[in-house]
Formats: structure tokens, C-alpha cells, sequence
């Protein structure tokens, strides 16, 4: 469904990949695992658009999609939630999983909402309420709902554990786990390594750049330099 | 004395109203875009010059040619961000700055060569005077404020109940997050600059009707609107409402019970006050 190839890209004169090449394919759950600036962000954000390949091809469905501005790329069928929410803070909750919607012309954008609520019931009774006001939980919470309102193919997700309280980062793995149930196809970008290791069917190991280990999930998660560097065991 | 108060309020509110649309249209290009748009009150007077020019020569009604040259404006201000401010949108904001001073002389050169050096006063049918309860209120001054009050909140409305404007306000508030979500961000800044230079064509031709155009009356206005801006709190539309109107209030009463000749320093001693007190501005967020 997604293929990478030979990608490098980076920042100014930095070259933040260093020729990476990962797959992932339909309703796969597939996890990119690695310390802090090993470049799995930036993978991602290559995907996405935001940041432009250097060299390398990125392939979506067949077609490919590395000099695709980021505004088009959710018309294909990919949408990331991005690091650290980011969500419209001064819009209402209800906006902002309308602009998840934006690109979507169809009539059963109501019906959505209202299977996402039911998904995310804390959102409901704060569907009016600023969505810079609710917790970090729920803001994540909200990013979730607001990319899978653009019923993607392919759903990214970066870092979506980070600062939060353990009893919401559980929250956040069973929601994935529902989302991967529904057949989704998800690309996870994760420093919590052992709860991306537990979703995922396949995953990569970054290191500088360049990737040093692919395995299933659970082969990783018994691997015994991943479980030493990452999982801390 | 109430009188001479409320008499003073009322003029002020009426070019307090213009100084207001000037300052919107640069508070939406500030906020969303971050860009201190310098040109805007050239580009205003441009379109004051037109509704001039459409009025006296061409003999269409007041309303008519300022809708014309409203639309003028919207296309100038198009032009302006794609072949001006586009290419140094990812440089260092100095460069933005410079073109912007760049393109306020570009602007006062062209209405020089266009318009000529005279000053206009754009004619109105409006020359009416009504005294209600010993206040003087001049009809044109009632068409100012209806006409600039109803322009605010076409454009309000225009960016909290549309998809385009949701779309404005999530560039605004989380430009790469609005990209994820399939927004285009350089329309955006099409529809932004269009949208500012709109509003400022009707200010200019408000001003035009009210008061005259001459060649530096724009950049005057300009740094109005820079100082509405800063007093109404950065980037904040009603900010820039209270804060046009707490301009031209002060100017009025400044000019009426001090004296005219001081009341640009009275205004602005007004926004060193409030700055003081509130150094986020009257409406801004700390």
C-alpha cells in the first residue's frame, strides 16, 4: 500500500535520513521504533508532504506521491495526527472535527460524527466547548477522531502517547487497537516502544537515520538489543 | 457641555469607523499571515482614488463605485501577495518588511502617476444635516459608520459561518495541522490578502467621502492602523473594532476641546496610556 525506497531527506544542510526503505501494507499495523531523532518524525512528515524528499521515492497505492503537496495528500486517502495534537484550539470540538473533514464533500459526514462521539463519548458533552480547553487526554482524543473523519486509508499516527498520564496512554493503545479492528491500515510512530511493539504486526528500528532491524512485533519485542536499548529489560 | 461631548463622540465614532476598517484589514493579514503589511493604506487610497474617478467622471452613484472598486481592491490585493509577499513568505521576516516599504512606495507612485497630485473629495448625495435634541449629525457621517459597520461584519461572518473561512482561521491558529487536514495554505493567503484589501478600498473611499484624498494620506492612515492594531491587542478583530473607535473618540474630543492641531499626539498619548496598563492591548490575549 505504502512503499518507501532509498528515502533521505532533512533539514538545511543536515541530512536527517540517511536512505531508508520500509512497507507498509493493507490493514497492516506497521510501527517505526528509535530513540529521539533517529528520524522517525521526519519520516513520517516526508510522507505527509510536509517536509520534501531529497532523494528516494515514496509510492501510495501505486502512484507516487513525494512531490504531492501536503494539502493534496489527504485527497489520497492518508491523513496523520500529528505530534502533540495539535489541534485548532480556538475552534469548538465539533469544528474541529469538521475540518478532519474538510476535503470530504459526501452527505455522511453527520453520520461520522455521530459513530465518533459514540467512539470518543467524553467529546460529546464538550462538542461546543474550545477545544483548547479540554485536557491533554482528551485533546489526543480529539486529534484521533479528527483524522479518522477524513476516513483515511491510511492512518499516521506520531507520537501519540507523548505526555500523557499512563492511565490515558492505555486509552490511546486500546483506541488504536479499535482503530487497526476496523481495518485501517496505520502507520505508528512511537518512543513508548513496547506499546508500539504490542500493536504492531510488523516494525521498523531507526538509529540515525538509517534503519537497523525489521521484524514482527513480537519478534522485536523479544529481540535482546531492541529490549535492551528501547524496552529497558 | 454634554452636548459638545456626545457632539465630539459622534464625529469621532464616524472616522473611528474608517480607521476601524483599515485596521481590521491589517489585523487579519497580521494574525493569520504575519505579515506587517505596510502598503495597505496606498492600497486603500488606490481604491479611493478609483471610486473617485467612477463617481465624478463616470457619473455612477457613490455605493456602485465603491462596489467596483471594492472588487478593483480584492484583485490588487491578490496581485500584492502573489508577486510581492509570496516569494519571501519562508525568508526571514525582514524581508517581508522591506518589501512591504518597497511596496508602499511602489503604491504612492503609481496613484501620483494615475490619480495626479491634487487632492479629491469623492461626491456624495449624501449632504443632508439633522439636529436631533441639539446634536449636529451630518447624514454622510450616518452612511460612514452603517457602511463600514456592515463591511465588518460581512467579513465576520464570511470567516466564522463558511468552509472558507474555517479554513482562514485554522491557517490562522495551526497552519501545518490546517495542511494535514487538506487545506491550502497559499489560497489562504490569497483569499486573506483579497480579503484585507477589500475592506481597506472601502475605507479608502469612506475616507475620500468624509474627509479627502490626497497623495500621502494613505501612509497617515496606515500608521493609524498600525497604532489601532497594537491598541486593540495583535491579531484580534474585535481589538481592532474598540480600538478604531477608542482612536478616533479621542481624536475628536482631543481636537474639539484641546485643539485640533494637537490631536494625532493626543491620540497617541490615549494609546501610550492604555499600552501601560494593558501591554497586551485592549482585547489581546497576555
Amino acid at each position: 500500500m505504502l512503499t518507501v525506497r532509498e528515502l533521505r531527506a532533512g533539514y538545511g544542510n543536515v541530512d536527517v535520513l540517511h536512505g531508508i526503505s520500509f512497507d507498509v501494507r493493507p490493514a497492516e499495523c506497521v510501527a517505526l521504533v528509535g530513540a529521539n531523532g533517529a528520524g522517525k518524525s521526519t519520516a513520517l512528515r516526508c510522507v505527509c508532504g510536509l517536509v520534501r524528499a531529497r532523494a528516494g521515492s515514496i509510492e501510495f497505492e501505486g502512484a507516487r506521491i513525494d512531490h504531492v503537496p501536503g494539502h493534496r495528500i489527504v485527497r489520497r486517502g492518508i491523513t496523520m495526527c500529528p505530534e502533540g495534537r495539535q489541534v485548532f484550539a480556538d475552534m469548538s470540538v465539533l469544528e474541529n472535527l469538521r475540518m478532519g473533514g474538510h476535503m470530504r464533500r459526501d452527505r455522511d459526514q453527520r453520520r461520522d460524527l455521530e459513530a465518533l462521539f459514540d467512539m470518543f463519548p467524553a467529546l460529546r458533552p464538550r462538542a461546543r466547548q474550545r477545544a483548547g480547553t479540554l485536557s491533554g487526554g482528551e485533546q489526543e482524543m480529539l486529534a484521533i477522531a479528527r483524522a479518522l473523519m477524513s476516513r483515511p486509508k491510511l492512518c499516521i499516527f506520531d507520537e501519540p502517547s507523548l505526555g500523557l498520564a499512563p492511565k490515558i496512554v492505555d486509552e490511546v493503545e486500546r483506541t488504536l487497537a479499535r482503530i487497526k479492528a476496523n481495518g485501517t491500515t496505520v502507520l505508528l510512530v512511537e518512543q513508548n516502544a513496547s506499546m508500539a511493539l504490542r500493536l504492531a504486526d510488523r516494525a521498523y528500528v531507526l538509529e540515525a537515520g538509517n534503519i537497523v532491524l525489521e521484524g514482527s512485533g513480537q519478534e522485536l519485542q523479544t529481540h535482546p538489543e531492541v529490549s535492551k536499548a528501547y524496552l529497558g529489560y | 457641555m454634554i452636548t459638545e461631548v456626545l457632539q465630539q463622540v459622534l464625529n469621532g465614532l464616524a472616522i473611528g469607523s474608517v480607521y476601524t476598517l483599515i485596521a481590521v484589514g491589517l489585523t487579519i493579514v497580521f494574525g493569520i499571515l504575519g505579515i506587517a503589511h505596510f502598503a495597505h493604506g496606498s492600497a486603500a487610497m488606490s481604491g479611493g482614488y478609483l471610486t473617485f474617478i467612477l463617481t465624478e467622471r463616470l457619473g455612477l452613484g457613490f455605493f456602485p463605485a465603491m462596489a467596483v472598486a471594492l472588487i478593483a481592491g480584492a484583485a490588487l490585493g491578490v496581485v500584492l501577495e502573489r508577486l510581492a509577499y509570496r516569494p519571501v513568505r519562508d525568508a526571514p521576516q525582514i524581508n517581508a518588511f522591506i518589501i512591504a516599504l518597497g511596496l508602499t512606495m511602489i503604491l504612492e507612485g503609481g496613484n501620483l502617476l494615475l490619480f495626479g497630485p491634487d487632492q479629491v473629495v469623492i461626491p456624495t448625495p449624501y449632504q443632508r444635516v439633522y439636529t436631533v435634541g441639539g446634536l449636529v449629525v451630518a447624514e454622510l457621517r450616518i452612511q460612514v459608520m452603517l457602511t463600514a459597520a456592515l463591511a465588518v461584519a460581512a467579513m465576520a461572518i464570511f470567516v466564522s459561518r463558511t468552509r472558507a473561512g474555517r479554513s482562514i482561521r485554522a491557517v490562522a491558529q495551526n497552519r501545518q495541522a490546517a495542511v494535514l487536514m487538506g487545506v491550502n495554505a497559499d489560497a489562504v493567503a490569497t483569499m486573506v490578502f483579497a480579503l484585507s484589501s477589500a475592506l481597506g478600498v472601502i475605507g479608502g473611499a469612506l475616507v475620500g467621502a468624509l474627509l479627502a484624498i490626497a497623495p500621502g494620506v494613505g501612509e497617515g492612515l496606515v500608521v493609524k492602523g498600525f497604532a489601532v492594531l497594537i491598541l486593540g491587542g495583535l491579531g484580534s478583530i474585535p481589538g481592532a473594532i474598540v480600538g478604531g473607535l477608542v482612536l478616533g473618540v479621542s481624536e475628536a474630543l482631543a481636537a474639539g476641546f484641546i485643539s485640533s492641531a494637537y490631536k494625532d499626539v493626543i491620540a497617541f498619548l490615549v494609546m501610550i496610556g492604555v499600552l501601560l496598563v494593558r501591554p497586551e492591548g485592549l482585547l489581546g490575549k497576555r
